[in-house]
């Protein structure tokens, strides 16, 4: 596995890491931190003495936008029944609460994926309640948990066509479906629908196989979505799996990058934001930048290998505050011209590991698949 | 005489004892004329593991009838121990023994294993020496086997 992530990576360097190729100049991290002054509200409980002082953190991403304004963007909610888990509940009240109260409101909300956590009719049903006391106007991606136990079908009744495209002040945003093209492993086995989900609902599965990708037919879809659009005008794209090579074992990727890559060369300022790894991420790929997204629901640890260089990790997170690791962001475009991405991690006044005891990758691990899901039947 | 006492001398070592704990059901009483392992008998020691392992792996991702037939309650919440620790990473066991912040103490993988059941899992918490504990225990090894030992290493 080691071997071949090495092999794949030595690839991505050659390929897309050209000398010189890069996100356009404007794109630059900078990243400047500040107090954030507007989450002071809700009740504070214990363990969340430090949490409303937010370390936020700016990345300069876009430029060109017509007028500045900002957007919200919560994910990875993995929503149970409100009779088995009223945690994770909680958590997407609060997300919702804080968005609904940002002051300049917010222009939109995306929802990057993982609304539910096995797919059942009423964890989804239960996340469009939750996020109705959210005005703004919403848009949804679809993730892995989402869809397999009926293959997307209460997902698209409830919010319609998986991927999707709009313009807002001079920005092109772009929405990926990259759940949906997963190989066929459960009608071998004649699985249920529960079966199926159940190994599609974890991370380090070995069944399910490399299930993430955007497909030919959405590569076509979104070439042609961006042929009439200025090379040099900000695009950003929105998937639920991050659209380069981190660690495949738990699909921290999309199959086919390679492809993305081709679609997006000629592009030079696109910013991929993505949910999933449920971390801090930051990724430079050719000329598209790529960013990760907190979850609401619980923190991944980073993967063992393959954690992009130019990644600042996330603060390993206290595991007995259920609010510390999680929480959302928003995504700010200014009046010159910039991005700003804010992590609002509850548990934590600094966001970033500030030295090595902090971080988990401070401790190498070297770590086997799991072998047990194999087995089959169990 | 002296021969005799070579051979005491020899059981008393503790790596011995557990082998022949292990392997008594095939070799019956202990004697004095011991054969070199088998390769039977290493196959049969790396099964045992496995299947310790394979439990192990089936508890530590929430699969319920596994928990059910060990009798074990790991957990209320919907949480398994894979969904914060997939592969079993950030587990860390090659640095227990260590002073674990959570409870204030210097503490055990085992001790460990079971906050994490009490405490995020709101689960039952283990015997600290049960079948359940040492399957746990099996696997989180086996999979951070490769890992480098540093005992207490925060
Ligand atoms: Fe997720
Ligand atoms: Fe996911």
């Amino acid at each position: 596995m080691s071997d071949e992530l090495d092999r794949i990576r030595r690839e991505m360097h050659a390929v897309l890491q050209q000398p010189g190729v890069r996100p356009d100049d404007s794109l630059q991290i900078t990243r400047r931190t500040f107090i954030h002054r507007s989450l002071l509200f809700g009740a504070a409980s214990v363990g969340q003495t430090f949490a409303w002082w937010p370390l936020l953190n700016t990345i300069d991403v876009a430029h060109a936008a017509e007028a500045p304004f900002k957007f919200a963007w919560i994910s990875d909610t993995h929503l149970y029944e409100r009779s088995l888990n009223t945690r994770f509940v909680d958590k997407v009240v609060r997300a919702v609460q804080e968005v609904q109260a940002m002051d300049p409101p917010a222009d939109f909300l995306i929802f990057g994926g993982d609304l539910a956590q096995l797919g059942k009719i009423e964890e989804l049903e239960l996340g469009v309640e939750l996020l109705k006391d959210l005005t703004i106007k919403k848009y949804y991606i679809p993730g892995e948990h989402d869809w397999y136990l009926d293959m997307g079908k209460k997902w698209g009744e409830l919010f319609g066509q998986p991927n999707w495209t709009f313009d807002h002040k001079g920005v092109r945003f772009i929405g990926l479906d990259t759940v949906s093209r997963g190989p066929d492993y459960w009608t071998v086995k004649k699985m249920t629908p529960e079966e199926r989900m159940g190994h599609m609902a974890t991370l380090d599965g070995t069944v399910a196989g490399a299930w993430a990708g955007v497909g030919r037919d959405q590569l076509d879809w979104m070439q042609k979505t961006l042929a009439d659009w200025d090379k040099s005008k900000p695009i950003v794209i929105f998937s639920h799996n991050p659209l380069y090579e981190y660690y495949p074992p738990w699909n921290f990727w999309v199959r086919d990058w390679r492809e993305v890559n081709e679609v997006l060369k000629p592009y030079t300022k696109v910013t991929n934001i993505h949910g999933h790894v449920h971390q801090v991420l930051y990724n430079e790929i050719g000329s598209m930048r790529s960013i990760g997204m907190l979850a609401t629901s619980w923190p991944w640890p980073y993967a063992p290998e393959g954690v992009p260089k130019l990644t600042k990790p996330m603060i390993r997170a206290d595991p007995g505050d259920h609010y510390d690791g999680v929480g959302w962001e928003t995504v700010n475009v200014n009046a010159d011209d910039k991005v700003d991405v804010e992590y609002i991690m509850w548990g934590r006044k600094e966001v970033f590991v500030q030295s090595d005891p902090d971080s988990s990758l401070s401790q190498p691990e070297k770590l086997r698949p799991r072998m047990a899901d194999n087995m089959w039947p169990y | 005489m002296t021969i005799r006492a070579t051979v005491l001398g020899t059981l008393c070592r503790p790596s011995f004892v557990v082998a022949i704990a292990a392997v008594a059901v095939f070799v019956g009483p202990t004697s004095a004329h011991k054969a070199p392992h088998t390769p039977e008998q290493l196959k049969l020691y790396e099964d045992l593991l496995m299947e310790e392992v394979r439990k192990g792996d089936l508890l530590f991702h929430g699969d319920a009838a596994t928990a059910k037939q060990m009798n074990v309650v790991l957990s209320t919440t919907g949480m398994a121990c894979a969904m914060c620790h997939p592969m079993a990473s950030d587990t860390h066991p090659q640095s227990y023994p260590k002073f674990q912040v959570e409870t204030s103490k210097f503490a055990t993988l085992r001790d460990m294993i079971n906050w994490c059941i009490e405490k995020p899992n709101q689960g039952e918490k283990i015997e600290i020496d049960s079948e359940a504990m040492k399957a746990l225990e099996a696997y989180i090894h086996w999979s951070n086997a490769g890992s480098v030992l540093v005992p207490g290493k925060h």
